[in-house]
């Protein structure tokens, strides 16, 4: 079970921006890992985009599953896991840094930072540490917490995109994705999929980490 | 490595360019190790490097038993030493290649979920270069209980820890005609008796059966509780079960099946179904207990798919008792 991502953004009224962010790219070839690290941003901040001030979802992709907690007052973190990682210690994790970095960076200076200025350092520190779920966090906590039912599952990334709208033009329009990474993943997108039906192209084209690995 | 430039180029370019028959369909290649022209040993390490970026690669872990054979054959020295009447360990040699194997099938498997042959390729190394040791099956039993804890969807994983265990309770059968009687009699506690021989052999492990398959029991349970969801726990439970009742059972040499144990590299899960559903009556504590842990499950479960195994679970263990 992985962790490959964990990281805290602001869901602000035009647009999302990402304020820290930790990854683990280890598991993917070298020369892949800064695309895969940009791509993981870029998923960060559609998701929290696309998810409503005051709610929990995990979006499932493949054999990756994106965690996103938006809180009331526009703070937002993404965990990215794989699908053996345990959703219940996932939204532990992602409460808990939430409320960390609420504490340790004012809010006036959440809607516009980056990570270049924002003062927060523990979130390697975390991520690394729940790579271990049961070392990071005692089970029993975690149960008593938590009402999964409210979480809202999306199956594909694509359930999140407005009807009509391609993840192609998304990913072309995106100020995150580096001129390699865009490259990259036009290949990937052109070359495995089959010339049919555009729905479908996208709902595959969102694959773009599994041909990655 | 001391190999010349031209070598290393023309081994590293069939390689990288061609995985499928970079180590496949051969006889040059053969030739050369069975002269002794090209060091076995090297070509054993570069197969562990394309299998890092290969890590299913047939091809490759079908000619790294093959290399490993002729290891096994060329030697001289005895590739096991004897210890008393209690059979043998393998020699040092030996021991390091098994060791090398365990790592390199680590690996692999850590790259690609599932790696049906990475596991596969670990088992034929335990049967052919380890002989079943027990010793040797037993580290491995207890340094892959980690790895398997953090893989939690892993069929290959745990179906290692079922070889493990089955070939754990085949060899004390096989090296102990007291245990036979024992299970004759039906003697709940299978313990390795404090005979003469063991007491000769310090090496020899004392291997309590029960109390394994009890502690992978116990392993089974915390998983299930703290990972909701995952099929492969609850198939694993079920072997574990499966397992313990052919040993409380008189069933003993019937479930030592010889060539289903070698079959278990066979992952033919209808195969496994077919035994699972031939086990003889389990005895009630057991399934009692088991039946507690369901209803405990359920009870406190949020999980769609974990009610929905834990239920398939209990209608599994009533089909036993028909």
């Amino acid at each position: 079970m992985k962790l490959y991502s964990l990281s805290v953004l602001y869901k602000g009224d035009a647009k999302v921006v990402l304020l820290k962010a930790a990854h683990d790219v280890s598991s993917f070839s070298f020369f892949q890992r800064s695309s895969v690290q940009e791509f993981m941003t870029f998923t960060s901040q559609l998701i929290v985009e696309r998810s409503s001030k005051g709610t929990r979802a995990s979006v499932k992709e493949q054999d990756y599953l994106c965690h996103v907690y938006v809180r009331n007052d526009s703070l937002a973190g993404v965990v990215i896991a794989d699908n053996e990682y345990p959703s219940r210690v996932a939204f532990t994790l992602l409460e808990k840094v939430l409320d960390e970095f609420s504490k340790q960076v004012d809010r006036i200076d959440w809607p516009v930072g980056s990570p270049a200025t924002i003062n927060y350092t523990a979130l390697e520190g975390h991520l690394s540490r729940y790579q271990n779920p049961r070392e990071a966090d005692p089970m029993t906590k975690v149960q008593a917490e938590l009402d999964e039912t409210k979480i809202i599952l999306h199956n594909t990334m694509e359930s999140l995109l407005e009807r009509g709208e391609k993840l192609d033009d998304l990913v072309s329009k995106s100020e995150v994705l580096g001129t390699q990474s865009k490259a990259f993943y036009k290949t990937v997108s052109t070359q495995h999929l089959p010339p049919r039906c555009s729905l479908q192209r996208t709902v595959a084209a969102c694959c773009f980490w599994h041909s990655l690995l | 490595m001391a190999e010349t430039n031209e070598e290393v180029a023309v081994l590293v370019q069939r390689v990288v360019k061609d995985i499928t028959n970079a180590f496949r369909r051969n006889p040059h290649m053969k030739e050369l190790i069975l002269s002794g022209t090209l060091n076995p040993i090297k070509d054993l390490h570069l197969g562990k490097l394309a299998l890092t970026k290969f890590p299913k690669s047939p091809e490759t872990w079908i000619h790294r038993r093959w290399v490993l054979q002729q290891l096994i054959q060329e030697t001289s020295l005895p590739s096991f030493v004897t210890k008393g009447n209690l059979g043998t360990i393998p020699a040092e040699r030996t021991q390091r290649l098994i060791q090398e194997e365990m790592e390199v099938c680590g690996e692999a498997a850590g790259r690609y979920p599932s790696n049906y042959n990475a596991w596969s390729h670990r088992i034929w190394v335990l049967q052919h270069l380890a002989k079943l040791d027990v010793k040797i099956l037993l580290d491995e039993l207890s340094s892959t209980k980690h790895w398997a804890s953090m893989h939690v969807s892993d069929h290959s994983g745990f179906h290692y820890r079922q070889f493990l265990l089955k070939s754990l309770i085949s060899q004390t059968v096989i090296d102990s005609s007291v245990m036979e009687q024992n299970c004759l009699r039906s003697e709940p506690a299978l313990v390795l008796p404090k005979d003469e021989e063991a007491a000769a052999s310090t090496e020899e492990p004392r291997i309590n059966l029960p109390h394994l398959l009890e502690e992978e029991v116990e392993f089974s349970t915390d998983l299930i509780d703290s990972y909701p969801g995952h099929e492969t726990l609850w198939c694993h439970r079920r072997h574990i079960f499966y397992l313990q009742h052919h040993l409380n059972g008189s069933q003993l040499s019937q479930a030592m099946e010889v060539d289903g144990l070698n079959d278990s590299s066979k992952q033919g899960y209808s195969q496994e179904t077919k035994r699972l559903k031939r086990t003889p009556a389990p005895d009630s504590l057991g399934l009692e207990m088991e039946h507690r842990f369901i209803d405990q499950v359920l009870s406190t479960c949020r999980n769609v798919e974990q009610a929905r195994f834990a239920n398939a679970y209990r209608k599994w263990l009533v089909t036993l008792s028909q």
